[in-house]
């Protein structure tokens, strides 16, 4: 992956990106480049999408390859079909940048094989948070499309508003329709994968990106803006010990956040084993040191101790906030520290499969402004 | 079943009872759930305590025993073993040291006592989660594997080979011998360097019980000291690996020279007529020292000490070995004038001084010297110099030989991996101990001989070799079984999803990846229980037995309460 | 008749006297009941020992953040508690308690129950918005006329059983001007020791039981029609279809449910993973299959498991992020599964599970 871009193929748009994306899907099925297509779909009662596996042809017109909604992280319907091996089928899977990132990073934890798997993602103009969409689903999709027409986002998830990777290329193909020229839209290869796709499908890739390239730089430019700014409030807000407390004061510990997260990748979570049960004297005990323990106790344990865990491949994408039921701002919140985690080290999660996580790479000389701390 | 827990408290003579009020102890624990009896005793380690224990455990059919006393390094065993006697495991004991931990260090008796008190709780609450461990008892293998076919790899081999076991010699080369084979002499007797080595590779290849590998080198090691698993790979043959069991492991790899390109002051490459001292004792040992058009050198320079800021420390024998080169030199050459030039002269033990004072007496100039620098002049070569005194001097030579530092050899790095040892100044191989451990390596079973582990002469490596025999002979005594660690790591099959963060961490190689259940698991005989897997699951799968989760939290909450 | 304390202040006050009570006499080490934690007013359960703490309790706020059967599962979890502890809970919350301890996850002993006639709570969501306090009056003014609020939980508005089984003392909330006044029942001997000796009126009085049989009367008529809303939605495997259609698997419904214990799902274990082959041969028989797969085969998996002891709290729809209406779904199947052993889930301590329980002649009806 991550080939140096500066040409690109260019598809014409046939009515419109929707279906042309779609036909350009059928033909890699019709020219048996790949078996299978995952992408999200209306689900029968219409009032939500999930992502479906489609072999046969004729559901693809029914696909959607840029949802309003993202009700599960494209990684982890990737990780549930390959976790436990490639399988035969050649699999073109089509999700966001944030959800392409995601899945290199469980690839590197060993959830995915991506093998037989090409990842194609597009250019992202956010999401809309689940539960507005899917009590009206109509009003939902005209806000939708309203908000791209017009270049919107204050109808997108939080964590969407001050996102700029929304035109990363993490996996195989990107679908660019920035700078493109009116009716058509760039098929960018970054892998060996995504050239071979390309000369299969007789599309050649000998256009200019430059249009492309600029337009995704201002405005990445302007959304990190807003990022840093956003971040600097929300720091005064939820720092300090009695912020944080606040903050998480209406935290119910249902770990919802976790169990949407496509990080968080353990069977069992550390913070619902063994290990945070206690006998009945240990929370009395903690409750006579102030005269009263909040029940359930150790929320704030979870939160920081998830943190912890999984910050180092966070790709912001929103899904815990979107999944909590107290509209606590964990997504702002945790992918604020994920920022500044993974600059310690020079890392950015789902950047390049090739590159080791932090976790588990030693280095002699490393963070060596923490040795004076004391 | 039901637990009781006996409580036993030492007074130690003098040393527990009269800082510590045991009888308040003793109330404070004896009504705790779980606990059947909580008593004092003189002296529990004596015979008479060790006795009184057995028959107290076995009196109040105890199924748990805590004794508060000294250290667990003095008495833990002690106390396991009367706990094995009488019946219980002994992994199902605990101790609190409440002499150096509490009574030796605690001044005010109230504050000892409270402290006494909090830590017989801590050993309390923790020894109700114990577990029953088994000990475990493998073969101990006796043979050996010898990495390196020079002087130090055959001298270690010939000295472990008729002790009833197997040795297998391992050279990355076709021949073996080593360095030594290039050498004409070597000081300071100035005997053939092919003397000394070729009687003993006929030696080697007649010994029945050593089995040479040439063209062949090491891929992996796994294991401890009586139980490694090795694989070999022929140089040549990409798919034809070896695999045998040993009980240790020899590591003989040599050194080999800076490569003076690196300085490039020097004009090592760069003029003709400047070469180092192993092309000089390839040339000498062809029997014909000449320059580059063929004619004999009339005056020759012998630089000292190459590269030596570079690498930060002195080779030891190139000093000694310059001054053979001086012989090798007078005597093809009679009315040479030879020019050595040093920083330091380095002429230890009792027979090096006299091989200096013959070879200094004619026509050879030792010249104290810094900041050199070789250059061409007209069809010779031009050595400028500070002397003594900081004056720049000029001399002009036909050759130049450089005496360059002593490097490790360039496997040591792989072999460093693959054997989980460290290496110490200069990249050599670290030995455990600098002066109390000089062959062992904090790998147990690794030994390190010869030039591998810092530059040394002949006799030096020699010594070496018999060291890690006898080391080896000690230690890995045929028939006798090795005991495991126990308190090993345990994956649980149903919590681990397979990231393989644990296999990242391992530095043992203990764990291996089952790719039908995708699953980590460990292999509990090489496992040394040292818990890096432990803390990198973030889910909690994978724990240590007799230090689980519940065990640390149960002595931490009361200890730290 | 049973004896009552009488005391002329709110429920909340009321009972929070005779809390203290308890714990500055020692008569208890520790108090489990909702407290304000903030000085927004958010309510959360507290484990209280200091009877200073006590000044925030609010024990009977309609909200449950948390259904207490949880917090006392995993305080008695490791075993059952050394010392006396009073738990103010709601009926379904307690009833959800006796379940878990049938199945080994907690333990009554030393345990004292206060529990209430249930006017039943507002959903998470007012609590989340900080709207409840804004909303008391109504809420205080509906009881004291027997009405029902329509804010409530749809499971609340609907819920026949109101009255605690097992509680040492009830207050009465139902049809009681609980804005002045607050009548405690001492139900049980125990009861009774626990508050000898407390400076209060105590007097003979009951439950008026042709009231409560009137609120519940109207309580069945909630029921009938969101029971017969869900008959039309979950009709055959395709309204199951279109009602689960949105699930997007988080699985907080089984988080927030306190009849779930096991420590680790079968949904989540990996006796529910599919191997690439599993895929390929259902993309075969289909041509498509929604990724990842299961998700009306969850919420099946979970009905099976759970209704037999399902108290109908409701803290499973006010979790879902996208508002399925579960409780009134597992509510239904779970009152039709107990009906037809006869049970009622938290009744009675020493009552078997049906699922453990051999009867020779059971469920004959089937046989055809």
């Amino acid at each position: 992956m991550n080939k140096p871009k500066n040409k690109a193929a260019v598809v014409k748009v046939k009515s419109d990106i929707e279906k042309s994306v779609l036909d350009f899907l059928k033909k890699g099925m019709d020219n048996e480049i790949f078996d299978a297509v995952l992408i999200p779909m209306k689900v029968p009662a219409g009032d939500s999408f999930a992502y479906v596996l489609i072999k046969d042809k004729s559901l693809l017109k029914d696909a959607s390859y840029l949802p309003p909604v993202m009700p599960v992280q494209g990684a982890n319907a990737v990780s549930s079909i390959t976790r436990l091996g490639k399988g035969k089928m050649k699999i073109a899977a089509v999700m966001r940048p944030c959800e392409t990132r995601a899945t290199v990073e469980l690839t590197k934890l060993g959830q995915t094989d991506l093998e037989n798997i090409i990842l194609i993602s597009m250019d992202c103009p956010g999401v809309l948070p689940l539960s507005d969409f899917v009590n009206d689903s109509k009003k939902g999709m005209k806000l939708f499309n309203e908000s791209i027409k017009k270049e919107e986002d204050k109808e997108m998830r939080p964590v969407c508003q001050i996102c700029d990777k929304s035109s990363m290329i993490a996996g195989d193909l990107h679908i660019g329709t920035l700078g493109a020229k009116k009716d058509t839209f760039f098929v960018i290869s970054n892998s060996d994968k995504g050239d071979e796709i390309l000369s299969k499908l007789k599309i050649s890739k000998n256009e200019d990106l430059d249009s492309w390239l600029s337009k995704v730089k201002n405005i990445s430019e302007e959304k990190l803006k807003k990022r840093k700014n956003a971040h600097k409030i929300l720091k005064s807000q939820v720092g300090g010990l009695d912020n944080l407390l606040d903050t998480f004061s209406q935290c119910i510990n249902c770990h919802n956040c976790m169990r949407v997260c496509p990080v968080c990748y353990c069977r069992l979570c550390y913070f619902d084993s063994d290990k945070v049960k206690h006998p009945s004297d240990d929370y009395l005990m903690r409750a006579e040191k102030t005269g009263s323990l909040r029940c359930p106790s150790d929320i704030t344990l979870f939160q920081m101790g998830r943190m912890m865990h999984m910050s180092l491949s966070c790709v912001s994408c929103g899904m815990c906030e979107d999944a909590c039921p107290m509209d606590i701002p964990v997504a702002q919140i945790f992918s604020m520290v994920a920022d500044e985690t993974q600059d310690l080290f020079d890392y950015v999660s789902g950047r390049d499969i090739e590159e080791p996580l932090p976790f588990v790479s030693y280095k002699e000389k490393e963070l060596e402004e923490m040795e004076d701390a004391a | 079943m039901e637990r009781k827990i006996g409580v036993y408290i030492c007074e130690c003579g003098p040393n527990i009872s009269e800082k510590i009020d045991i009888d308040k102890v003793i109330d404070a624990v004896s009504k705790l759930d779980g606990v059947s009896v909580a008593k004092r005793y003189k002296l529990l380690c004596s015979e008479e305590g060790k006795k009184y224990l057995l028959d107290e455990i076995k009196k109040q059919g105890l199924t748990h025993l805590v004794v508060s006393a000294c250290s667990p390094r003095d008495h833990e065993k002690t106390f396991m073993e009367i706990c094995e006697k009488a019946g219980i495991n002994p992994y199902l004991f605990q101790m609190a040291n409440i002499r150096e931990h509490c009574a030796w260090i605690t001044e005010n008796k109230d504050d000892a006592t409270k402290k006494a008190i909090r830590m017989t709780k801590a050993a309390i609450r923790r020894v109700r989660y114990h577990s029953s461990l088994e000990k475990k008892e493998i073969e101990g293998n006796p043979d050996v594997l010898v990495i390196g076919g020079g002087i130090a790899g055959i001298e270690t081999c010939l000295q472990l080979a008729n002790s009833n076991r197997k040795i297998y010699l391992v050279e990355k080369t076709s021949s073996l011998g080593g360095l030594i084979n290039n050498f004409e002499k070597t000081y300071p007797n100035m005997v053939p360097g092919s003397d000394i080595i070729k009687q003993r590779i006929e030696d080697i290849k007649k010994n029945e019980n050593i089995q040479v590998f040439t063209d062949s080198e090491v891929e992996e090691i796994i294991g401890f000291l009586g139980n490694f698993e090795v694989k070999l790979k022929k140089v040549s043959e990409e798919n034809v690996p070896v695999e045998f069991n040993v009980g240790a492991v020899v590591l003989a790899t040599g050194s080999s020279v800076f490569d003076p390109e690196k300085t490039p002051q020097y004009g090592y490459k760069k003029l003709d007529n400047v070469i180092t001292s192993l092309e000089f004792e390839e040339m000498n040992k062809s029997g014909k020292i000449s320059l580059a058009n063929g004619e004999k050198p009339k005056t020759v320079a012998i630089i000292h000490c190459v590269g030596r800021e570079k690498v930060g420390y002195c080779s030891d024998i190139c000093c000694m070995y310059s001054l053979k080169f001086v012989r090798y030199l007078q005597d093809k050459i009679p009315n040479i004038k030879v020019f050595n030039f040093y920083s330091d002269l380095c002429i230890p033990g009792k027979t090096y001084q006299k091989f200096y004072e013959q070879t200094i007496e004619k026509n050879v100039d030792l010249i104290r010297s810094t900041d050199i620098n070789i250059e061409k002049k007209a069809n010779k070569i031009s050595v400028i110099y500070k002397d003594e005194n900081k004056n720049k001097k000029t001399l002009s030579v036909d050759m130049v030989i450089l005496s360059p530092a002593v490097i490790p050899n360039s496997d040591t790095n792989k072999l460093a991996e693959i054997t989980s040892i460290s290496q110490g100044d200069g990249g050599f191989f670290a030995e455990e101990h600098e002066k109390l451990g000089p062959v062992s390596t904090t790998t147990e079973g690794i030994y390190i001989v010869g030039s591998a582990q810092g530059p040394k002469d002949i006799s030096s490596t020699i010594i070496q070799a018999e060291a890690a025999t006898g080391k080896i002979l000690t230690s890995l005594i045929p028939g006798k079984k090795i005991e495991p660690e126990i308190k090993v790591s345990h994956i649980s099959e149903s919590l681990c999803i397979g990231c393989k963060t644990c296999l990242s961490v391992c530095s043992y190689g203990a764990i291996t990846f089952d790719e039908t259940k995708k699953v980590s698991v460990v292999n509990e005989v090489i496992c040394r229980g040292c818990g890096n897997c432990v803390a990198a699951c973030p889910s909690g799968a994978a724990s240590i037995k007799h230090f689980t989760f519940d065990q640390l939290y149960q002595e931490l909450v009361e200890a730290v309460q | 008749m049973t004896k009552a304390i009488v005391i002329n202040k709110t429920a909340d006050q009321g009972l929070t006297e005779v809390l203290k009570f308890l714990l500055e006499n020692d008569r208890v080490k520790g108090v489990f009941t909702l407290k304000k934690i903030n000085k927004e007013g958010d309510v959360s359960y507290s484990l209280i020992t200091n009877a200073d703490d006590l000044k925030d309790s609010v024990p009977f706020y309609p909200l449950m953040p948390v259904n207490a059967a949880k917090i006392l599962s995993r305080f008695t979890l490791k075993g059952p508690s050394d010392v006396p502890i009073v738990a103010v809970l709601k009926p379904c919350e307690l009833r959800a308690f006796i379940e878990l301890v049938k199945r080994e996850q907690g333990s009554l002993e030393n345990l004292f129950f206060i529990s209430s006639t249930c006017a039943g709570v507002f959903p998470l969501e007012m609590g989340k918005e900080r709207l409840i306090e804004k909303n008391l009056s109504k809420y205080f003014e509906k009881i004291k006329k027997l009405e029902i609020l329509d804010d409530l939980r749809p499971v609340c508005r609907s819920c026949e059983e109101f009255v605690p089984y097992n509680a040492d003392m009830t207050v009465k909330l139902i049809g009681e001007n609980i804005d002045k006044k607050s009548i405690i029942f001492l139900n049980t001997k125990k009861a009774e020791k626990l508050v000898e000796g407390i400076k209060l009126d105590v007097s003979e009085k009951d439950l008026d039981k042709k009231t409560l049989d009137n609120f519940k009367s109207k309580r069945a008529e909630e029921k009938k029609k969101i029971f017969a809303d869900i008959d039309k939605k979950t009709n055959g495997i395709d309204g199951l279809i279109d009602l689960f259609g949105r699930c997007i698997g988080c699985h907080a419904c089984r988080e927030a449910c306190p009849i779930c214990y096991c420590k680790l799902c079968e949904f989540d274990s990996s006796d529910c993973e599919y191997k690439p082959s599993n895929y390929e041969i259902e993309l075969r028989k289909r041509g498509g299959l929604r990724v990842p797969p299961g998700t009306v085969y969850y919420h099946l998996g979970r009905l099976d498991h759970v209704t037999i002891s399902c108290v109908g709290c409701g803290s499973c729809e006010d979790v879902c992020p996208v508002d399925i209406p579960l409780s009134a779904i597992f509510k239904k199947v779970g009152e039709s599964v107990q009906k037809m052993f006869d049970y009622i889930p938290g009744r009675d301590p020493k009552e078997d599970l049906p699922i453990t329980t051999f009867e020779k002649e059971e469920l004959t009806e089937f046989e055809e």
